[in-house]
C-alpha cells in the first residue's frame, strides 16, 4: 500500500523502535479516544471496551519491531484494534451484540428484555456532561478563531492536508500554515484548559 | 501523575513544537526536544492531550471525553508497559562515512569503544576458527597427510578447507575472507603438497582412501 502523505507519526514510531516506550504514550494519548470508539461499535460493552483497547495497544507495542510503514501507522493499529475485539468476542463466545453487561442487566421476567441489543453505556452522567462541556467548548472557540487560523485548523485536522498541501491551498509559505495551525490550537486550548484539569489539579 | 517539573517549563517554543510533531512536521532536533517534554514536563503531556483532543473533536463530537478517564486509561496502560520487554526493532546499518562524521561530531572515547567493539565480533570468531583447526590437528591420527587428503576429496574449492590446510603448513591465511583470487593462490601453494601426498599414498602398503576406490588383491605367500 503507498500513502499519499508521509505518515504524521514516523517520527514517534521510530522512536519508540529505539527504545523509549515514553514515546509510545503519546501515541497512546493520540489514538486512545478513535480505538475506544472503533471497539465499542463491536463490543457495545463499556465495560471490555477499555480492556480490549488496552491489550490493542499492548499488542501494537509487542509488535512495533515488525512495523515496516507500509500502510500508516494508525491504519496498522485500528486493524490490531479490530482483530483484538474480535478475539476477545471469540473467547467470550458472545455474538457482537450481546454483551456480558447487558446480559447480567437482563431481567428473565422482564417481556421489554430486547436481548442485549441496546448498546450499554457504563459512562457517568458527569462524565456525559463533561463531554458535551468539552465538545461545545471547542466549537465555540473553533467559531471564534480568525478566518485564516479556522481554515488552517480545518484543513488539516478534517481534511487531513499536510502542511505543503495547505500552503498550496491557502496560498502563503509553509511556516505561516505552521505558525495559524499552533496559534488556532492554543486558542482552543486556552479554553479548554480549565475542563482538562484532572483531580486536584493535576494534569498529566 | 508527576508535577510540572520547573527545570523544563512548557514555553510557547515547546508547545509549537509538539504543534508540529501532531502534524508529523518535526525537524530531528525538535522531534527530540518534544520526546524530552513529554518524559519531563507535566504541562507539555497536557499540552499534547490537548492538542490530541481538539482534533478527536474537530472530527466528531462524540470523541470528546473527559481527561479524567484519558488519565486513568493511561496510567493504567503504563503500569502494563513496564512489564513489557523494551521494543528494540534492527536500526539500518550505519555507512562507514556517516560513523566518521558522528566521530568527528560526538565525543571521541565513546565512538572509539564502539569502532572496536565492531571488531570484536569477528575476531572472536577467527581465533575460534584458529583454536578449532589447531585442534584438529593435535587430535588427527596422520597429521598433515589427512589433512591434505581431505583438502584434496573436497577439491580444496572450499576457502574454508583452503585456509584451514594453509594455516596447517604454515601460511596463515585469514579465515573466511578471502578472495577468489586468494583461494586460487593458497590452492596453487597447496598443489606440490598434494601431489607429493598421492604419490606416497600410492606407495604406502596401508593407505587411507584417496579419491578413488582402487581395486586391490592381496596376494598370500605360499606355506
Amino acid at each position: 500500500m503507498t500513502m499519499l502523505n508521509p505518515d504524521p507519526d514516523a517520527a514517534l514510531v521510530e522512536r519508540v523502535k529505539q527504545g523509549d516506550v515514553r514515546a509510545f504514550e503519546m501515541l497512546v494519548v493520540k489514538y486512545q479516544r478513535r480505538i475506544e470508539r472503533l471497539i465499542g461499535r463491536m463490543v457495545r460493552d463499556v465495560d471490555l471496551v477499555a480492556d480490549i483497547a488496552q491489550e490493542t495497544f499492548i499488542r501494537a507495542y509487542r509488535a512495533l519491531p515488525q512495523f515496516r510503514a507500509e500502510s500508516a501507522f494508525y491504519t496498522w493499529l485500528y486493524r490490531i484494534a479490530v482483530n483484538t475485539a474480535k478475539k476477545a468476542l471469540v473467547d467470550l463466545k458472545r455474538d457482537p451484540v450481546t454483551t456480558l453487561t447487558a446480559l447480567q442487566g437482563a431481567d428473565d421476567e422482564d417481556e421489554t428484555y430486547r436481548g442485549g441489543m441496546e448498546p450499554t453505556d457504563g459512562e457517568t452522567p458527569e462524565a456525559l456532561l463533561a463531554s458535551k462541556e468539552i465538545a461545545a467548548t471547542v466549537n465555540a472557540a473553533i467559531a471564534a478563531l480568525s478566518e485564516d487560523l479556522r481554515q488552517a485548523i480545518t484543513l488539516r485536522e478534517i481534511e487531513g492536508l499536510s502542511y505543503e498541501e495547505i500552503s498550496d491551498v491557502m496560498n502563503c509559505p509553509i511556516g505561516t500554515v505552521r505558525s495559524r495551525i499552533f496559534r488556532a490550537r492554543e486558542a482552543i486550548a486556552e479554553r479548554l484548559r480549565p475542563l482538562l484539569d484532572t483531580r486536584e489539579g493535576n494534569r498529566w | 501523575m508527576s508535577q510540572p517539573d520547573s527545570d523544563h517549563p512548557s514555553s510557547d517554543s515547546s508547545r509549537r513544537i509538539l504543534s508540529a510533531l501532531a502534524d508529523g512536521d518535526a525537524t530531528d532536533g525538535e522531534a527530540v526536544r518534544a520526546f524530552q517534554a513529554w518524559r519531563d514536563d507535566a504541562d507539555a503531556r497536557a499540552t499534547w492531550h490537548a492538542y490530541q483532543l481538539i482534533g478527536d473533536v474537530l472530527r466528531s463530537d462524540d470523541l470528546a471525553c473527559d481527561a479524567q478517564g484519558n488519565e486513568a486509561f493511561l496510567v493504567a496502560l503504563r503500569a502494563r508497559l513496564a512489564g513489557e520487554p523494551v521494543v528494540l526493532a534492527p536500526q539500518p546499518r550505519v555507512p562507514e562515512e556517516d560513523l566518521a562524521a558522528l566521530a568527528a561530531a560526538n565525543a571521541g572515547p565513546r565512538v572509539a569503544v564502539r569502532a572496536r567493539s565492531r571488531w570484536q565480533g569477528p575476531m572472536a570468531m577467527a581465533a575460534g576458527f584458529l583454536v578449532v583447526i589447531g585442534g584438529l590437528n593435535v587430535v588427527r591420527p596422520f597429521g598433515h597427510g589427512a589433512d591434505a587428503t581431505l583438502a584434496s576429496s573436497t577439491g580444496a574449492s572450499s576457502p574454508l578447507m583452503a585456509s584451514a590446510t594453509a594455516v596447517n603448513n604454515g601460511a596463515v591465511v585469514a579465515v573466511g575472507q578471502q578472495t577468489p583470487a586468494q583461494t586460487k593462490a593458497a590452492a596453487d601453494q597447496l598443489a606440490p603438497y598434494l601431489a607429493a601426498h598421492r604419490q606416497s599414498a600410492m606407495n604406502a602398503p596401508f593407505q587411507m582412501p584417496g579419491n578413488d576406490l582402487r581395486n586391490v588383491s592381496l596376494v598370500q605367500p605360499a606355506r
